[in-house]
């Protein structure tokens, strides 16, 4: 399987060097003009130095707090993003599948797709209150469209001739499905799970602002309120990184399963 | 395979007429113009036409996967009413896997259809081995689809085919896409694999649709020439140039006669469209 992906290795090795060094430098620019416009400003409450965040992150990560909110912000985000795929897949191939579901769901998910998650935020505080389930249902709630909308849009764009084809070795509808429409939808439904993943980092965060007694959208407001503002953006570093990290294991995951894709422009 | 003759053709189209519906318009397409042709077992019949002569659509029919407007399409006497394993096909644009493997690919038919029932694993996969190896594939099964060339794609797309053994070989342009070196030496591959050195009784039915005239006349034991709007059959000839083809075949004087003959009968339905070319838009053959 891997043999596809293993032909652009040496490339791919130079890449990843040069991109370590790009983002290395971007990354210091970037720390160099906030110094000094935290100079400039010169409170340390709007705007610390980064010297200062540096140090509250490794206090906070010594500390074992930074763990624990990410612990269970990543607990939540995953039980959530498992919940958002285990629906939107399935119900994507109904609706892509079957024009009748489609006809019977398609206004439901287009009425409710334009609402962001933090719209519910309020109303769901008032069902849920304060706890893991208001974070859990935002998330799902906003990662289960990607996927929905990403597995239909697959399965819908299989390609007529293949299925022609496998009719005519006289296979039946359920293999076509399974081993035709859905495997054809793959890199489709991945890219989903990608932008789910990234919408999910998001409402993660500010459903736990709100609706949470733990994690590190919580940190984030807990601080605020103390007015320890380097520990706030140590927090929001974090945050960050983690996000960065779930996305790239998703693209590993991406070009590991579907490696053939990349040689036909399905991967960006 | 062994398998009792029926006295009949293997194929036959009585009064075959095929409509489409233009979606927007709602305006009457006749694609297809009462047809009749009989097509004897193990027979290598080619049909040829400009764009638009309804051949692929006829071919379409053959497969099951477009069913006739007015009349019957069928095989061994039995009114064809859908695909099926017996009639297999090879398309213009392979119609490959992606995902899957040469060796996948191949295996496809015999492994999620009922022509594989029966067979054990390692008889599905020898018989796969030996199919990719007929089609010169052989060291490639581990590639995927798009680290073959054309030429290797479509040989990938006939040994699917034959590896599921069907009664009847339906090919819709299998060569129109590739360079002109490549499409002569699949030509000569295609008569092998077909069994054109071997015994009269053991070919398979096969029925090939091409724009190119000399192909035709190259591969087949008759041709079909069909003209468009609304396509039909205009005639159908005889070959009857010596088996086994080689090189020399090309160069023969029949062959060159026979090649005339056939763009004399739709030159000027090519030529007019030719110039209608702008005009006209997406028709289908």
């Amino acid at each position: 399987m891997a043999r596809a992906a293993d032909s652009g290795a040496p490339p791919g090795r130079q890449w990843r060097q040069s991109t370590v060094l790009l983002y290395l430098r971007s990354l210091l620019a970037l720390a160099i003009i906030w110094s000094l416009i935290a100079l400039w400003v010169g409170n340390h409450v709007i705007l610390p130095q980064p010297t200062s965040v540096a140090y509250e992150l490794f206090r906070l990560i010594a500390s074992g707090e930074m763990l624990v909110h990410a612990a269970v912000s990543l607990w939540r985000l995953a039980l959530s993003y498992a919940l958002a795929a285990l629906i939107g897949i399935p119900l994507g191939l109904l609706m892509g599948l079957w024009p009748w579901a489609s006809d019977l769901l398609d206004p439901v998910v287009e009425i409710l797709r334009p609402i962001s998650g933090i719209a519910w935020i309020p109303l769901a505080l008032f069902i849920f209150g304060i706890g893991n389930e208001l974070p859990i249902f935002i998330i799902t709630y906003v990662a289960l469209f990607p996927f929905l909308l990403n597995t239909m849009a697959g399965v819908r764009a299989t390609d007529r001739t293949l299925v022609r084809a496998a009719r005519t070795m006289g296979v039946d509808q359920r293999t076509i499905v399974r081993h035709v429409m859905i495997p054809s939808a793959l890199p489709q439904i991945l890219t989903g799970a990608r932008i789910a993943g990234g919408a999910a980092w998001m409402s993660l965060v500010a459903a736990e602002l709100i609706g949470a007694p733990s994690g590190l959208g919580f940190a984030i407001e807990w601080y605020r309120q103390l007015l320890m503002t380097p520990k706030v953006i140590a927090v929001i570093v974090v945050i960050s990184l983690l996000g960065y990290l779930t996305d790239r294991g998703l693209r590993w995951l991406q070009q590991r399963l579907t490696p053939w894709s990349t040689g036909i422009g399905a991967n960006p | 395979m062994s398998q009792p003759v029926p006295s009949g053709p293997k194929l036959r189209l009585d009064g075959v007429r095929k409509t489409f519906t233009v979606p927007r318009s709602g305006a009457t397409v006749v694609a297809v113009e009462t047809a009749d042709l009989t097509i004897e077992a193990g027979e290598f019949l080619t049909i040829v036409g400009p764009s638009g002569c309804g051949k692929s659509t006829i071919l379409n029919m053959l497969a099951g996967l477009e069913l006739p407007t007015e009349g019957t399409v069928a095989m061994d006497g039995r009114t064809i009413t859908g695909p099926a394993a017996e009639r297999g096909m090879v398309f213009q644009d392979y119609a490959l896997f992606p995902w899957k493997t040469v060796f996948e690919n191949v295996e496809f038919g015999l492994r999620y259809g009922p022509h594989g029932k029966g067979l054990s694993t390692a008889e599905r996969r020898r018989r796969v081995a030996r199919c990719v190896e007929l089609v010169g594939l052989g060291g490639s099964e581990q590639k995927y689809p798009h680290e073959l060339s054309g030429g290797m794609r479509q040989r990938c797309g006939i040994a699917r085919l034959v590896a599921n053994e069907p009664d009847v070989l339906l090919m819709d342009e299998p060569f129109a896409a590739l360079d002109a070196q490549t499409r002569i030496i699949l030509q000569e591959e295609l008569l092998r694999i077909w069994g054109e050195t071997g015994n009269r009784a053991e070919r398979r039915t096969v029925v090939f649709i091409t724009h190119a005239i000399d192909e035709a006349v190259f591969l087949s034991d008759r041709v079909v020439v069909m003209s468009a709007h609304p396509g039909r059959i205009i005639e159908v000839l005889d070959v009857g140039l010596p088996r086994p083809r080689t090189d020399a075949t090309r160069t023969r004087p029949e062959f060159q006669a026979l090649s005339q003959a056939i763009w004399n009968l739709i030159r000027d339905e090519v030529y007019r469209a030719a110039t209608a070319a702008g005009s006209a838009g997406g028709a289908r053959d």
